[in-house]
C-alpha cells in the first residue's frame, strides 16, 4: 500500500473540506495542508476541523495556508484532495492549477493521487483536464455528510486509471481511513446519491400531489422513522438544502435514463422555493421552518404547497404508524411489517409502495453504477443511515414474499420495465441488520 | 460434580441507543435471546419441551433498571419476551457492575448439582434513558452511596482516579511514565475494538497522543489525573450466554471434547469504602489484595496458573483499573504493570492479549450485562468464534483457555471465570 504522509486539502474551508481534512489528520495520520482563498480561512478551518473528530491531538498536524502556497502544498503531499464548490468553472480552475503543477515538478509524482470530493460532475471529465501521462491517479473520492459519522467513501475510477495504485487507494481508504469503500461507476451522482435522492424527489412529487391530504409534512409522516431512517424525507430534504437537492436530481434527470426516470423531475413548487431563495435550514425556510415567538416557543411550520405560504404542521395519526411503532417498540418486527402489508388505507400503501420500489430501484442501480448487489446496503446504510435495501428486503419476509407483494403493488409500467428473474437471481442476503434502522418512532 | 459446558450466545451491537430507537427492555431482551438461541440451534418449542420436565433455568444479571427504567422483578421479566418462559425459574442477580457474573455463577452451580439441563443467562442495562450527569449519580449507588456518591458530580471517576494515585504512591512510580500506560492501555483498547463488529466506539477516533492529552477540551479531566479517554462508556446493551450440562450436550448431539468448559471461578468481597480497601491493603504488595485473591481462587480451583492463560477480558472500567489487573492476573509482578503495558505483552498480538474485543472502554460498559459479555468472549476466542478479533497463538492455534475478571463498585465484588477446552 502506498505510505501517505502528506495530504493537501483543497477548499478547506468548507464544512465538507474541513471535516474530510480532520478525517486525514486523524485515521490518516497525515500532515495536511489546509488550502482557501485566504490564509485566515484555513486558519479558521484548523480551528474547527478537530471538533469533527474530536481530538485536539489532530490540531499541529494541520497547516493552514492559502493558494499562493499550492504549488508547494501539492509538490510535497503524496494525496491531493479538492473539495471546492460544485461549480464546473471552479473546479476547472482548481485542477488546471494542480495540472500546472505537475506539468511543471515531473519526477516522483506518478504514484500522487488527485481526488475530488464532487457529488455528481464527471470524473473523467476533471480528469482530461490533465496532461494524458498524469490522468492515471485522477479518482473521485465521495465522502458524505457528517464524514465521521457516515463512514461511506464512494470511490470513482475512470477508464483513465491505474488500477494497482487505485486498488492502492482503495486499501488505504479502507484499513487506513477506516470508510466503508465502495467502487461506483462515474455516473452521474454516483450511486448513493442516485437511490436517496430518487426517494426524496419521488416523495417531494407525492408531497405535490397528495396536497390536499397535507402535502409535505403528511408525507413525511408516512415515510418517517419508523420506515428504516432517522430522519423523514423530506426533513432531509430540507436539511441538506433544496437547490442542492435539485442540482442532484436535474443532473440525474438530464443525464440517465433508467426505470426510475420520471421520479427525477423536480416538481414545480420546489423550483418555486429555490427561485425564491428558500434553501431549507441554511436559510432559515424552505419545506420547514421554525417561528421563534416571543416569549422563545418555537412552532415548527410547513410549506403549504396549495395556498404558497406557511402553516402549522400537523400531528397526523394514522392507525397503520401507531400499530407498527407498537411492535417496533417491543422488538415484534415481523408483526410491524404484518400491518404495513396489510393494512389497505391510502397511507399505508403509499408507504408499502415507497419501500418496495426503494428496494427494486436500489438493485437497478446498482447493477448500473456499482459493482456488487452489496453496494446498494452499503452506501444506504453508512452514506444516509437508511435501512439498506437488502436489509429491508428480509424485514418484508425475504425474496418470495418480496416479489409477491412488488407483483401486486407497483404500478404496471414499472412492472414492465424490471426483468424480475434477473433480479431476483441477483439478490444475496445482507450482511446488515435492518433491526437497529427501523426506529419506533415517528 | 458434573462438569458445566457453554454452549454459546450472542451479544447486542453495543452501538445502538435502544433510546434514541423509541424500543425498550423488551425488544432489547427479545433480539439478543433470539440472536443466542439462533447461535446454538435452540428453539422456543425446545425451551417449552425442557420446562416441562423442569430441566432448563433463566438466570438475569442487571444492576439498577429500577432507576434507569422504572423496572423491576427483572426475572419474571422474561415472560413478557415469549410465552416459553412461563413457568421457567427465573431470577435476577445484583452485585452491581458484576451483576451478570454473579448470575454465571448461580447458573454454573445448578448445572454442577444437576437441578438443570440448560441454563441460560442474560446480563443486561439500559443507560442511554438519562443524561450524563444522572447516569453518573445512578452508579454511585456501586459504592457506599451516602459516603462515597451522595452529591458528587461522577462519583466513580474520582474514586478510580483515586486509585491511580494510590497506585503511583504504593509502588513509587514515576507519574509520567503510569500516566503513559494508562494512555497506552486506552489506545489498545480503542484500536482492538476496530475489529470487533459489536463494539460502540468502533467507529471512532482515538490514538496514543490523544489519549495523553488530557485535560483539553476534546479529552476533559473527569476524575483526578483521569481524563475521558481513560473511562468505559455509557451504553446500553444485553448478553446472553447459555450453559449446559454433559447430558444435554449429549443429547443435541454435539462431541463433548469440541464445547468449552467452564474450569474455575474466583468469588471475593472487599471492603465496601475506597478508603477502607486502601488502609487493608496498605502492608501487601498487592493494592487490591481479594482481587488478586479472586484470580488465585480461580488458579486453584482449574489446576492452572498464569503459563495456561492464552486471553484475558478484564474490567477496565477505567484504564487505571485494567492497570491493577495485569499483575493481578499474574502477568507481572505487582509494581511493574507498565512493562507488559511498554512491551507490548497485553496487546492483540501480545504474548498475553487483554480485551481483544475492546472491553469496556473500547467494546462498551453496560454495566450489568458486562459480565455475561466477557464470559461471552473469552468463550469466542477459545473455540475459534471471534472472527476478526481471533486472538490465534503463533498465527494458527486457538486460545487454550481463556480468563476474566469483573469486578463491582471499587473493586469491591470481584468474579473471576476461566472457561477452556478440555
Amino acid at each position: 500500500m502506498q505510505k501517505i504522509d502528506k495530504v493537501t486539502v483543497i477548499g478547506a474551508n468548507g464544512t465538507m473540506g474541513q471535516n474530510i481534512a480532520a478525517i486525514f489528520a486523524s485515521f490518516g495520520n497525515a500532515e495536511v495542508y489546509l488550502v482557501s482563498r485566504t490564509k485566515q480561512k484555513s486558519i479558521l478551518s484548523k480551528n474547527k476541523a478537530y471538533h469533527s473528530v474530536r481530538a485536539e491531538s489532530i490540531v499541529n498536524k494541520m497547516i493552514p495556508v492559502d493558494f499562493d502556497e499550492l504549488e508547494e502544498c501539492v509538490n510535497k503531499s503524496e494525496l491531493i484532495f479538492e473539495a471546492c464548490k460544485e461549480d464546473w468553472d471552479v473546479k476547472i480552475d482548481i485542477h488546471t492549477k494542480i495540472s500546472d503543477v505537475l506539468r511543471k515538478a515531473d519526477k516522483n509524482d506518478a504514484r500522487k493521487y488527485i481526488c475530488s470530493g464532487t457529488s455528481g460532475l464527471s470524473i473523467t471529465k476533471l480528469a482530461e483536464l490533465y496532461p494524458e501521462k498524469k490522468r492515471s491517479n485522477i479518482v473521485g473520492m465521495h465522502f458524505f455528510n457528517p464524514p465521521y459519522n457516515m463512514t461511506l467513501c464512494e470511490l470513482v475510477p475512470t477508464e483513465y486509471t491505474d488500477r494497482s495504485s487505485f486498488e492502492s487507494l482503495k486499501e488505504y481508504a479502507t484499513t487506513i481511513l477506516r470508510r466503508t469503500v465502495v467502487e461506483v461507476k462515474d455516473s452521474p451522482a454516483f450511486l448513493g446519491n442516485r437511490i436517496g435522492f430518487q426517494f426524496i424527489n419521488e416523495a417531494l412529487q407525492y408531497a405535490e400531489k397528495y396536497k390536499f391530504n397535507g402535502g409535505i409534512d403528511y408525507i413525511d409522516a408516512i415515510l418517517g422513522p419508523f420506515t428504516g431512517r432517522a430522519m423523514s424525507p423530506l426533513v432531509t430534504a430540507n436539511f441538506v438544502g433544496l437547490d442542492v437537492h435539485k442540482a442532484i436530481v436535474d443532473n440525474l434527470y438530464e443525464n440517465t435514463s433508467d426505470c426510475a426516470h420520471d421520479t427525477f423531475v423536480l416538481p414545480e413548487f420546489v423550483n418555486g422555493l429555490v427561485k425564491s431563495g428558500k434553501l431549507g435550514r441554511k436559510t432559515k425556510e424552505g419545506l420547514y421552518r421554525t417561528i421563534i415567538h416571543d416569549s422563545g416557543f418555537k412552532i415548527r411550520q410547513v410549506y403549504d404547497i396549495e395556498h404558497g405560504e406557511y402553516r402549522e404542521t400537523i400531528k397526523y395519526i394514522f392507525p397503520f404508524v401507531e400499530e407498527m411503532i407498537g411492535d417496533l417498540k417491543v422488538g415484534n418486527y415481523g408483526k410491524a411489517f404484518d400491518v404495513l402489508t396489510k393494512n389497505r388505507s391510502i397511507e399505508a400503501e403509499i408507504c408499502c409502495e415507497f419501500l418496495l420500489k426503494y428496494i427494486v430501484y436500489s438493485l437497478v442501480a446498482t447493477e448500473l453504477v456499482g459493482y456488487d448487489i452489496h453496494a446498494a446496503d452499503d452506501v444506504m446504510a453508512t452514506g444516509f443511515n437508511w435501512c439498506p435495501p437488502l436489509a429491508l428486503l428480509e424485514a418484508f419476509g425475504g425474496v418470495e414474499s418480496f416479489l409477491g407483494l412488488c407483483r401486486e403493488r407497483l404500478r404496471k409500467n414499472m412492472i414492465d420495465q424490471i426483468d424480475w428473474n434477473h433480479l431476483s437471481r441477483r439478490i444475496e442476503k445482507s450482511n446488515y441488520d435492518y433491526r437497529r434502522f427501523l426506529r419506533a418512532k415517528k | 460434580m458434573d462438569k458445566v459446558y457453554v454452549l454459546g450466545g450472542a451479544q447486542t451491537d453495543f452501538e445502538r441507543n435502544w433510546t434514541k430507537e423509541g424500543k425498550n427492555v423488551i425488544a432489547l431482551l427479545s433480539e439478543v435471546i433470539q440472536d443466542a438461541l439462533d447461535e446454538i440451534h435452540v428453539s422456543y418449542a425446545d425451551i417449552r419441551k425442557l420446562n416441562s420436565e423442569n430441566r432448563v433455568a433463566c438466570f438475569v444479571g442487571n444492576f439498577i433498571a429500577e432507576n434507569y427504567i422504572n423496572q423491576g422483578h427483572l426475572g419474571a421479566l422474561l415472560t413478557e419476551v415469549s410465552p416459553a418462559f412461563y413457568g421457567v425459574p427465573s431470577a435476577r442477580y445484583e452485585a452491581a457492575c458484576a451483576s451478570s457474573s454473579v448470575a454465571l455463577d448461580a447458573a454454573i452451580t445448578k448445572i454442577k448439582t444437576g437441578d438443570y439441563d440448560l441454563a441460560m443467562v442474560v446480563g443486561w442495562e439500559l443507560m442511554k434513558t438519562v443524561d450524563s450527569k444522572v447516569c453518573g449519580d445512578i452508579l454511585g449507588r456501586a459504592a457506599y452511596y451516602e459516603k462515597e456518591g451522595k452529591d458528587v458530580s461522577f462519583p466513580f471517576p474520582k474514586l478510580f482516579g483515586k486509585l491511580a494515585g494510590e497506585t503511583i504512591k504504593k509502588y513509587r512510580l514515576d507519574e509520567t511514565r503510569y500516566m503513559n500506560s494508562l494512555a497506552k492501555i486506552s489506545e489498545i483498547n480503542y484500536e482492538n475494538a476496530k475489529r470487533n463488529p459489536k463494539a460502540q466506539t468502533r467507529k471512532w477516533f482515538m490514538d496514543y497522543e490523544q489519549a495523553c492529552h488530557r485535560d483539553t477540551e476534546t479529552n476533559s479531566l473527569i476524575g483526578e489525573r483521569l481524563s475521558i479517554s481513560d473511562c468505559s462508556q455509557v451504553t446500553d446493551g444485553a448478553a446472553v450466554v447459555f450453559l449446559a450440562s454433559e447430558k444435554l450436550v449429549k443429547e443435541i448431539g454435539l462431541d463433548v471434547t469440541d464445547i468449552p468448559i467452564v474450569k474455575g471461578y474466583g468469588h471475593r468481597t472487599a471492603p465496601m469504602l475506597f478508603d477502607s480497601k486502601i488502609t487493608e491493603s496498605a502492608e501487601n504488595e498487592y493494592i487490591l489484595p481479594w482481587t488478586r485473591q479472586a484470580v488465585l481462587d480461580a488458579y486453584r480451583r482449574s489446576n492452572l496458573s498464569v503459563e495456561d492463560i492464552d486471553v484475558f477480558e478484564t474490567h477496565d472500567c477505567f484504564t487505571s483499573s485494567e492497570y491493577v489487573a495485569i499483575s493481578s492476573f499474574g502477568i507481572t509482578k505487582p509494581g511493574h504493570e507498565y512493562e507488559a503495558i511498554e512491551n507490548g505483552r497485553i496487546a492483540f498480538y501480545g504474548d498475553k492479549p487483554i480485551n481483544p474485543s475492546g472491553g469496556l472502554i473500547g467494546c462498551g460498559h453496560p454495566v450489568g450485562a458486562s459480565g455475561c459479555r466477557m464470559f461471552l468472549d473469552i468463550f469466542k476466542q477459545v473455540s475459534g468464534k471471534a472472527g476478526n478479533y481471533q486472538v490465534l497463538l503463533d498465527e494458527t492455534r486457538l486460545p487454550r483457555n481463556g480468563m476474566m475478571l469483573n469486578i463491582g463498585g471499587t473493586a469491591t465484588t470481584n468474579y473471576v471465570f476461566i472457561v477452556g477446552r478440555d
